[in-house]
């Protein structure tokens, strides 16, 4: 019960910083974006990626172009802005910090 | 087979399963719930519902369907993911808290609504009952209390009747028992009711159907049999009824017809001779009969008409011919009227002949009436009877009727001033015109037999031929000296006119079939109660004697002395004594 309280804790604070790292990449499309995190087994439902998307965007980190579908009507693809890019840059550093805090955490600092 | 609905979502048009579309309303209901307090709920589930969308038509086109299914529901939603998974990993947020609150207060909220599946008249007490969290038995139970109560529970059911809603649908329902109308609800009522009918099912054969539903069914089909009967037989019955009008209006005027046939075949019958036809004016005959039978004839056609439509659902006659007759109709009124007004004016002047008789003056006379019909010369030859047989008589048998003349003479009894005995008869008429009133009055045929001391009446008049009724009357004026005695047979009683002949019976002797009367000073007296009077005031004079006696005893009790003084003035008064007049003795 511990281990999976502390599990999705950190899932949910690495969910942000994965999904803008996508979206920085290109212009996409949000059941794309859910198809890479699938396969990067981060997550599993799709309702959880809309209300994040919504903030995010909210928050002036991304925004979204109406693309015209071949079946159906338009799709929303996502972008990532100039302050996006910032704050991507920060977290990319924020991950670096913590990837070697746990480095260190788990081998120790002398190896 | 199953229901199909046409839904808009995500500006897409899908055609889906009702079972299914209850399960996607659901999900998105839930969603819409859980996204409720977020700022931006309607982007987000804008978002879902045209992704919802995508996925379904991708499904549609993958397997080749034309129709949303509930597999096709499900797995959409497993892709969406149900709201609990939406809190794994949109935990981080300060609007959780808020989210939860509105997730958890949602089962709190019940609604009323009418219980159709535990119903036994309309499902009122069932869905009282759940809203209440009571068990149904009690609330029916006090129902039926209230209905001993008066009968509010009549009024009170039917109030609710009319004002709650019935739960058609599972999300109904489930608002119904106050279960959360999300996903798991809806997935436990499902379920719920899928083993429903699968009891059902396996019960069918046990007929152990419970009676309150049983009851229930009884009702429902009652009130659905009422309600085609009066659409349905109600209009078989009116039908009924019109073909019996038809029918009924038929002969009626078949009979109307041939009856005025045989007035006018019968011209110069009798008939005009008798009351109420011997009103009518000879030369007028024909159009009085003819205008009157117009007058009955059209409106009791049109009933018929009427009728025919009503029964046969077809026109019988077109509008100018309906037009046609009541212009006939309103001709024959205004001719009908215009006669009565005519006839009505011919009663305008008063004319009467007197005929006066003295008569031998004898100390007693009998007035008897005269049963035998009085016949005129023409009539004897008509009926053939022989005046000369003095063994053959014809009674009248005094009936009273609508087709009975009114020509019974009145006897008034008078006290005679000069002393002599005479008999007046007094003969009155209307007429238009004093002159032909004065006709009238003279044509009057009226005999009586003055034979001996029996004075024989008629009891009616006769009118001479040709003559019509204008209210003609005859009165017996007998007049007779003081002293003189008369004996009334009873069949004469109902024409004397100013004594209350049936008042005077002999108590003695009530077989008499007459009464006996003397003409005093003071009018005409019957005997019998005269001798009684007697008897009564010899019986007083008897006790006022007596009580002057008690009185001169000089009794000491002054209570006593007062009621015998008392008695006496009471006595005094019914014989007739004058109280001062006593005192001067």
């Amino acid at each position: 019960m511990i281990a999976e309280n502390t599990q999705t804790q950190m899932r949910k604070g690495i969910l942000e910083y994965c999904v803008l790292s996508i979206i920085a990449r290109g212009e996409i499309y949000a059941s794309d974006i859910i198809a890479e995190l699938r396969s990067a087994k981060l997550l599993v439902v799709e309702g959880t990626l809309y209300p994040l998307l919504t903030r995010l965007k909210n928050n002036g980190l991304l925004s979204y172009n109406w693309v015209e579908s071949t079946s159906g009507p338009p799709r929303k693809y996502y972008t990532i802005t100039e302050d996006g890019k910032g704050i991507l840059s920060q977290l990319d550093q924020t991950w670096q910090e913590l990837a070697y805090a746990v480095g260190i955490s788990q081998k120790g600092a002398n190896s | 087979m199953e229901k199909t609905i046409i839904i808009n979502i995500g500006n897409t048009i899908i055609h889906i399963e009702e079972s299914a579309y209850e399960l996607l309303k659901a999900y998105l209901n839930e969603v819409k719930q859980y996204f409720a307090n977020h700022a931006d709920d309607l982007e987000i589930v804008t978002d879902i519902e045209n992704r919802i969308a995508e996925l379904l038509t991708e499904q549609l086109e993958e397997q080749k369907k034309q129709v949303v299914d509930t597999a096709n529901v499900n797995s959409v939603i497993g892709q969406m993911g149900r709201v609990q998974d939406f809190d794994n990993a949109e935990a981080d947020t300060e609007e959780e808290p808020i989210i939860n609150t509105t997730y958890q207060a949602q089962p709190a909220d019940k609604k009323l609504y009418r219980d159709m599946d535990e119903r036994v008249i309309a499902g009122v007490c069932a869905g009282v009952a759940h809203y209440l969290d009571f068990e149904v038995k009690w609330i029916r139970l006090a129902m039926v209390l209230m209905v001993f109560l008066g009968g509010t529970g009549i009024l009170v059911y039917a109030l609710l009747w009319i004002i709650m809603p019935k739960a058609k649908s599972r999300i109904e329902k489930m608002e119904m028992k106050g279960e959360p109308a999300n996903l798991q609800g809806f997935q436990r009522n499902l379920d719920e009711e899928l083993q429903m009918v699968r009891e059902r099912l396996s019960e069918a054969n046990k007929h152990a159907q419970p009676v309150f539903s049983q009851f229930g069914n009884f009702i429902g089909e009652f009130f659905e049999w009422l309600g085609r009967f009066i659409s349905g037989t109600g209009k078989v019955i009116f039908k009924i009824i019109a073909i019996f009008i038809v029918i009924f209006g038929v002969l009626f005027l078949l009979t109307l017809i041939i009856g005025t046939a045989a007035f006018q075949g019968f011209w110069d019958a009798s008939i005009y001779e008798y009351f109420p036809f011997s009103i009518i004016n000879e030369g007028n005959r024909g159009l009085i009969i003819l205008s009157a039978f117009i007058v009955c004839f059209i409106p009791i056609l049109a009933l018929v008409l009427f009728s025919i439509r009503v029964a046969f659902s077809k026109q019988a006659i077109n509008k100018t011919l309906s037009f046609a007759l009541l212009i006939i109709w309103l001709a024959g009124v205004a001719t009908v009227g215009y006669q009565a007004a005519k006839i009505s004016s011919e009663f305008k002047q008063h004319a009467e002949l007197t005929q006066t008789n003295e008569l031998k003056t004898l100390p007693t006379y009998i007035i008897d009436i005269d049963k035998s019909k009085y016949f005129s010369k023409e009539d004897s030859i008509a009926y053939h009877i022989d005046a000369n047989q003095k063994n053959q008589i014809v009674v009248d048998d005094f009936e009273d009727g609508p087709f009975v003349s009114p020509n019974n003479i009145r006897i008034n009894i008078n006290k005679s001033e000069t002393g002599v005995t005479r008999l007046t008869q007094k003969f009155e008429s209307q007429g238009k015109t004093f002159q032909s009133a004065l006709q009238n009055a003279q044509n009057i045929s009226y005999t009586y037999i003055s034979k001996d001391a029996s004075l024989i009446f008629n009891p009616r008049f006769q009118l001479r031929k040709g003559t019509i009724w204008r209210n003609q009357e005859v009165w017996i004026n007998l007049e007779i000296p003081v002293g003189t005695k008369l004996i009334i047979k009873q069949d004469s009683y109902r024409y004397v006119n100013n004594y209350g002949t049936w008042d005077c019976e002999d108590k003695e002797n009530d077989s008499n079939d007459y009464s006996t009367w003397i003409m005093t000073d003071d009018g005409l007296k019957c005997i019998a109660q005269l001798k009684e009077e007697a008897v009564k005031k010899q019986k007083l004079e008897e006790e006022l004697y007596d009580l002057k006696t008690l009185q001169k005893k000089k009794n000491v009790d002054s209570v006593y002395q007062d009621s015998v003084s008392n008695r006496i003035k009471e006595v005094k008064d019914e014989l007739g004594i004058n109280t001062e007049e006593n005192n001067n003795d």
